[in-house]
């Protein structure tokens, strides 16, 4: 696949040392991302993974040490323009605002993006269906099963289109049926759209499935594979 | 879904709190609209006074502001007639007093002459009119008649002395409507002030503002020791007036302070709360101004409920005080609009400023920071 596809994400010599100067988050990590390939980073709690996962998806700013995406520096980036078109996101604890429904959940990236009202509402109900879920995009997130917030939070993700999928632990929360679930749609999804996907998780079921493995340890990658 | 459903459902969300904060917010702005109604109700009946009659110019002694206090020689009417420009002059005098067992006080007393000028502009809805030389006979203004239960023919005791009432009438002025009139001659011997007089009210040849002003100082050129201002001058310069005004603003401005400070405090409640919501939020893209006008919508959804609810709390609080006997000499029922526009435009204010701050905290949150909290 390497040597199909070109480089979508490269980050080098990232360094994330936090305002106080104890915590080194990150100690020089370099990662090369594929268009359409998908990678796990794993490793113990607190080595990094989430804050590695921040920077690819610019909510977060390395000490030293640059990422670019499609060869043009973060820095250089919109980083609001980035986020909303570019990276999808999907959390651990799904992240749905409890006050809207499963339809409208799904539409809150779409603001940013072009659309009028009913272009983002035709959207919303079209990804509720790629993702099995247009028979519940009336609920509210609170009567809705965690498997099912976790297929509305995907949908979301992929609201404006972007070309890479951020998922951080996305299955840490479901049972072993759900997390099937979840891996085969994100991985459908991964396919039928040309997605990349990067998935920090502890799992090796979630890391196995995966087009590449990176191990971090104490803010450094140390497997990759 | 548009944005403001969002904003919509946020503030349900915490139903009470968004409840209390607008009642809070009404609160101020009630005030604001039942004060500032009051208080240029009250200037609006003095100035009415004036110019249903015609009045141009006020004339009272140098240096009182007060015309209560103001003492002037009756005779300086003939005086004043003669000056070039004046159509009309006639003095006036004028006392406060009280009804006890009505429960009313500081009703107005005025002392006038049969048939002056100051007679334009009265209906006489029952009885008659002062005439010339008449002693204790009193015409009642039909609000203080009603408060009394009196009516034509029914004697009227006034500081232990008796009247007649002969007529009752019916003024633009709330002030006149609370009122009554006795002769001028007979005020003066109640008050032992013969032969002097509050002021004297000049109806002028000129039309012009400009002309009117000049009218003025030509009377205070010619006759020595008075002050002459157009009536508008004189009822925006009157002491109590004045007064009024400076104590509504003056509470007002503490009434809209704590207002701004219910909001502030909500908004930052809000914000600190949904920390981790605002960074999710940034993390699917949302610029930071739409962050900003999320929390900002909020706050004005907030305002201009409170606002409405309070303009209608002002609205009718003040006309139920109107209804009061106390109070029905004084404050008209009904609220000018513009009190009304400015209750819903401070409210505007107040939540624009208390929502300020709260949205400027939540646009500078760092999108990674936001999702850590905790």
């Amino acid at each position: 696949m390497n040597d199909r596809l070109p480089f979508l994400l490269i980050c080098r010599d990232l360094v994330r040392i936090y305002p106080d100067g104890d915590v080194h988050a990150l100690r020089g990590v370099s990662l090369e991302v594929f268009e359409g390939e998908s990678i796990a980073i794993t490793g113990p709690s607190g080595c990094g993974k989430t804050t590695l996962l921040h920077m690819l998806g610019g909510l977060d700013h390395p000490t030293s040490g640059t990422v670019d995406y499609r060869s043009k520096d973060l820095r250089r980036w919109n980083l609001d323009v980035y986020r909303a078109r570019e990276i999808g996101f999907v959390f651990q604890s799904f992240h749905l605002l409890p006050t809207l429904s499963a339809l409208e959940n799904v539409q809150i990236p779409m603001f940013e993006a072009p659309w009028p009202r009913r272009e983002r509402r035709r959207r919303a109900e079209r990804l509720l269906q790629d993702v099995g879920m247009s028979h519940r995009a009336h609920q509210s997130p609170t009567r809705l099963s965690v498997g099912e917030r976790q297929r509305v939070a995907i949908a979301r993700a992929l609201a404006n289109e972007p070309s890479t999928l951020l998922a951080d632990e996305p299955t840490g929360n479901l049972d072993s049926v759900n997390q099937a679930e979840i891996l085969a749609l994100l991985e459908r999804l991964r396919r039928e759209r040309g997605l990349s996907l990067i998935m920090v998780t502890h799992s090796t079921d979630v890391a196995s499935a995966c087009d590449r493995v990176v191990k971090m340890r104490d803010g450094q990658v140390v497997v990759e594979s | 879904m548009r944005f403001s459903t969002i904003i919509a459902r946020n503030l349900f969300r915490r139903g009470v709190r968004s409840a209390l904060t607008v009642l809070g917010l009404g609160v101020g702005v009630s005030a604001v609209v039942s004060l500032l109604g009051i208080a240029w109700g009250f200037e609006n009946s003095f100035l009415t006074i004036y110019e249903s009659k015609g009045i141009d110019l006020v004339v009272v002694k140098a240096g009182v502001g007060d015309r209560l206090t103001s003492n002037l020689d009756a005779t300086l009417e003939s005086r004043i007639k003669l000056i070039p420009g004046v159509k009309d002059a006639v003095g006036t005098l004028m006392d406060v007093v009280s009804f006890e067992d009505a429960n009313l006080s500081s009703v107005l007393m005025n002392g006038w002459q049969a048939e002056s000028l100051l007679f334009r502009g009265l209906r006489i809805r029952q009885g008659r009119a002062l005439r010339p030389d008449e002693g204790r006979v009193a015409m009642l203004g039909r609000v203080l008649a009603m408060n009394l239960g009196k009516k034509v023919g029914d004697p009227l005791a006034i500081s232990g002395e008796s009247y007649d009432v002969i007529g009752i009438y019916e003024s633009e002025s709330l002030f006149e409507n609370g009122g009554l009139i006795v002769p001028l001659k007979e005020l003066q011997r109640r008050m032992g002030r013969e032969g002097a007089v509050s002021g004297f009210v000049v109806s002028a040849r000129a039309t012009g503002l400009t002309d009117v002003e000049a009218l003025a100082r030509t009377i205070e050129k010619n006759v020595a020791g008075v002050a002459a201002a157009p009536a508008r001058d004189f009822v925006q310069g009157d002491n109590q007036i004045r007064l009024v005004k400076s104590m509504a603003w003056a509470t007002s401005i503490v009434a809209m302070i704590l207002g701004s400070v219910g909001v502030l405090n909500t908004m930052l409640m809000t914000v600190f709360e949904r920390t981790r919501e605002i960074g999710v939020l940034r993390a699917l893209g949302w610029r930071r101004t739409r962050v900003m006008s999320l929390v900002l919508g909020e706050s004005i959804a907030l305002g201009l409920t409170g606002s409405v609810l309070g303009s209608a709390m002002g609205y009718l609080g003040v006309k139920a005080l109107a209804q009061t006997p106390m109070a029905s000499i004084f404050i008209a029922a009904d609220l000018p609009p513009k009190v009304l526009l400015i209750g819903i435009l401070l409210g505007l204010c107040l939540s624009l400023g208390g929502g300020f701050y709260p949205a400027l905290r939540a646009a500078s949150l760092e999108p990674s920071e936001a999702l850590r909290h905790e």
